[in-house]
């Protein structure tokens, strides 16, 4: 170990440590745009500056090791000035297009200005004019007037995605990023050259002025994409989900995600969601209370001999819902026909090498587990020759929240649809449903998806990874925790919290009045009569 | 609550004090029907009021050499509205120069304070407070106003131009 110190806080690094990452790795406050943890070293901004203590002149932290003994400090005048002076020089031709640049808000340039620059710019040249709006691909849009010439874009693609279509075109102020002819940026993880873009000249196609980033909430989870499960933020208000975007975990993703994973908002909004629950009676839908429904298909199949009865489960779903709903299944309707649907069998097993697994269910692994813990081995075709030869009549069907990736959606529906009595309990609208012409009894119910509820999710390595609700979009689904309580006809217990609960004892003021004291009025009680 | 009454001398004297009130009144009354030019109130609706041109009244959504919108849907008006009474959804414009406009555009009148705040936000100078405060209407939903009415009403005559102009700025390669 290297003992060093940065301003003025004594430091012990790892050999081969730059100043930059030690900087980084303790929560000091350093101007980088080129450095990125997750890239190789470039070196072109030349915004990290810091001095060091010996060195006439002030030098950068990125490419820099630490050394034993070194002081360096990034807080002094001179590095200020460095730095200040760079920032002119990123932004001599810079549009300032800040009113209609997607990044304003979370933006590089807007923030190191706010910390360094704060000058009256100096250049009486005209701005040089580059492309604007310049499609690279299907997924993102290149404006080249904003750009620093950072090169983390060109970086990514040679590195992380190994495809290299981006590239560094012309010298001088004409210098460009672009695509090679013919070339364009399409690969499953070109949106991180999006995310890393420390200004607004690569943009998302899909989240490109729907709002401005300081509407927007975010809230960190698992993505549900597939069974490599990233940790995500998604980025909500009122009106909905916007957009996700990864978070660095060493162990699972590192610093990027897929972009089919950044889809994984669209099923979630209301425009895809069931938000009511449905019955089909003698050919007609009623519209009824998802509580209710819920009850009123658990007495149904309490009714009903257990070897009739089956269910249905996806890996989409968390490891407490499933434990919750196989339990009732095993234990009050005796059942252990209990079935996995498998959506893509061929290609569950593949692996792009990089984070996409050919398992789109984040939660395969937790289902297994809690069916190998209750003893279940029922195999997909007893499912079939038991809706066939109507020895299942009463079928429970936890369908996918993420329709897109199950193709067999339409046809297994068509299955399902032969059992006399079938529940389906889905957060997505489900079209196969709805052209229903039968004489078969369906209840549809609503489902939270995984943005709605907390819950644990166990990705392919066996890693259980918890998450919290980030927001409420469709007020009245249940869980699958909840359905199976409400089947199994007991009621919800609603956690009510008490204003203890809320008011967390930190946040207390020494002379807060608690609401149980004050049933007597205290103020008069403190005064005496009037 | 306890009022306590004051003892002063000169309020016993009421009628001083009810006399000087109609003298002052008659005063009026007499000024108003020999002298009109010196009445202070008007004969509304005929007559109006001449307000200061600085008057924070209506919105108006300024417009660009062509009669196209000028507003490039930044939002920044929205964000500084203390009412919160600013819906913008905003679009890819076909000119890659302009690059984001507005598709729509509406204010909640009836929830908006006059205060100017989103005149103050607005980096160009799109969308002004103008100088129209009459503004009937026979339900709440005439009041949500739209880029129609915003930018194009009738009383605009065809949309204020700003003064300050893009294509010269752009010339000058700012
Ligand atoms: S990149 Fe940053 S500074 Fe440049 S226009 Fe966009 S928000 Fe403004
Ligand atoms: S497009 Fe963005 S990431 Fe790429 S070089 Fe330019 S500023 Fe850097
Ligand atoms: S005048 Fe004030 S309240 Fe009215 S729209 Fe503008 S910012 Fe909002
Ligand atoms: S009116 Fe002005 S502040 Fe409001 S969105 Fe348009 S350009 Fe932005
Ligand atoms: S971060 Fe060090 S030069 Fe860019």
């Amino acid at each position: 170990m290297l003992k060093c110190t940065i301003n003025g806080v004594a430091l012990e690094v790892k050999p081969g440590t730059t100043i930059i990452e030690a900087m980084n790795n303790n929560a000091q406050r350093i101007a980088h745009y080129c450095w990125h943890p997750g890239l190789s070293v470039a070196g072109v901004c030349r915004l990290c500056m810091v001095e060091i203590q010996g060195n006439p002149r002030v030098q950068i932290a990125c490419n820099t090791m630490v050394t034993e003994g070194m002081v360096i400090n990034n807080t002094s005048d001179k590095v200020k000035d460095a730095v200040k002076w760079g920032l002119d020089f990123h932004l001599i031709n810079h549009p300032l297009d800040c009113p209609v640049c997607d990044q304003a808000g979370e933006c590089g340039l807007q923030d190191q200005y706010m910390e360094y620059g704060q000058y009256d710019s100096e250049m009486a040249e005209k701005k040089q004019k580059k492309h604007k709006v310049v499609d690279l691909g299907p997924t993102v849009v290149l404006d080249s007037e904003r750009c620093i010439l950072c090169s983390r874009c060109v970086r990514f693609t040679d590195e992380v995605s190994k495809t290299n279509e981006l590239g560094i075109f012309n010298r001088g102020d004409h210098a460009e990023i672009g695509t090679h002819a013919g070339k364009p940026l399409d690969n499953k993880y070109s949106l991180n050259t999006v995310d890393i873009c420390p200004v607004g000249a690569l943009t998302s196609k899909d989240f490109r002025f729907k709002q401005r980033v300081w509407y927007l909430k975010d809230s960190e989870t698992v993505c549900n994409g597939c069974s490599t499960g990233c940790n995500v933020k998604v980025y909500f208000n009122k009106e909905g989900l916007f957009r996700v975007k990864p978070i660095y975990n060493a162990e699972v993703n590192g610093h990027w995600m897929c972009d089919e994973g950044r889809d994984t908002y669209k099923f979630v909004n209301l425009g895809a969601r069931l938000t009511k629950a449905y019955q089909f009676v003698s050919g007609t839908w009623i519209e009824n209370y998802a509580g209710a429904a819920a009850k009123v298909a658990g007495a149904n199949l309490k009714s009903a001999k257990a070897e009739e009865i089956g269910l249905v489960l996806t890996g989409q779903h968390t490891v407490e819902e499933y434990e919750s709903i196989v339990s009732t299944f095993v234990n009050t309707f005796k059942t252990k026909n209990i079935f996995h649907w498998v959506n893509n069998k061929e290609s569950f097993e593949s692996f792009d090498g990089i984070l996409l697994r050919g398992d789109k269910n984040p939660n395969t692994k937790g289902l297994l587990q809690v069916l190998e813990k209750h003893g279940i081995n029922a195999s997909w075709s007893q499912l079939e020759e038991g809706l066939k030869s109507k020895k299942i009549k009463h079928l429970v069907v936890a369908g996918p929240e993420n329709t897109f990736v199950y193709p067999d959606l339409e046809q297994k529906m068509q299955l399902f649809l032969t059992a006399e009595n079938l529940v389906v309990l889905t957060a997505a609208k489900t079209p196969a449903l709805e052209a229903y012409k039968g004489s078969n009894k369906i209840t549809a119910i609503p489902l939270k998806t995984y943005i709605e509820k907390d819950g644990t999710f166990i990705n392919f390595q066996g890693r259980a990874q918890k998450f919290k609700k980030a927001t409420t979009v469709v007020s009245e689904a249940l869980t699958l925790s909840d359905a199976a309580t409400l089947m199994a006809g007991q009621d919800l217990q609603l956690h009510v919290a008490s204003p203890r609960e809320v008011l967390v004892a930190e946040h207390i003021r020494a002379d807060q009045v608690h609401l149980e004291s004050r049933t007597k009025n205290e103020f008069v009680f403190n005064r005496g009569r009037l | 609550m306890s009022v306590v009454k004051q003892k002063d001398e000169s309020k016993e004297w009421y009628l001083i004090g009810i006399t000087t009130g109609l003298i002052i009144t008659m005063k009026h009354l007499l000024v108003n029907l020999f002298n009109k030019k010196k009445m202070i109130t008007l004969n509304y609706p005929e007559e109006k009021y001449e307000y200061s041109p600085r008057f924070k009244g209506n919105h108006v959504l300024t417009v660009k050499k062509d009669g196209s919108i000028r507003c490039t849907a930044c939002m920044l008006c929205a964000t500084n509205c203390p009412a919160e009474c600013i819906t913008i959804k905003a679009s890819e414009h076909p000119d890659a120069q302009v690059e984001k406009y507005p598709i729509s555009y509406e204010i909640d009148m009836l929830r908006c304070v006059f205060c100017g705040f989103c005149e103050e936000a607005c980096p160009v100078d799109a969308v002004r407070l103008g100088p129209e405060w009459q503004t009937p209407g026979l339900n709440g939903s005439n009041f949500t106003y739209d880029i129609n009415h915003l930018a194009y009403r009738p009383a605009l005559k065809g949309g204020v131009a700003s003064i300050v102009d893009d294509q010269d700025r752009h010339k000058a390669g700012i």
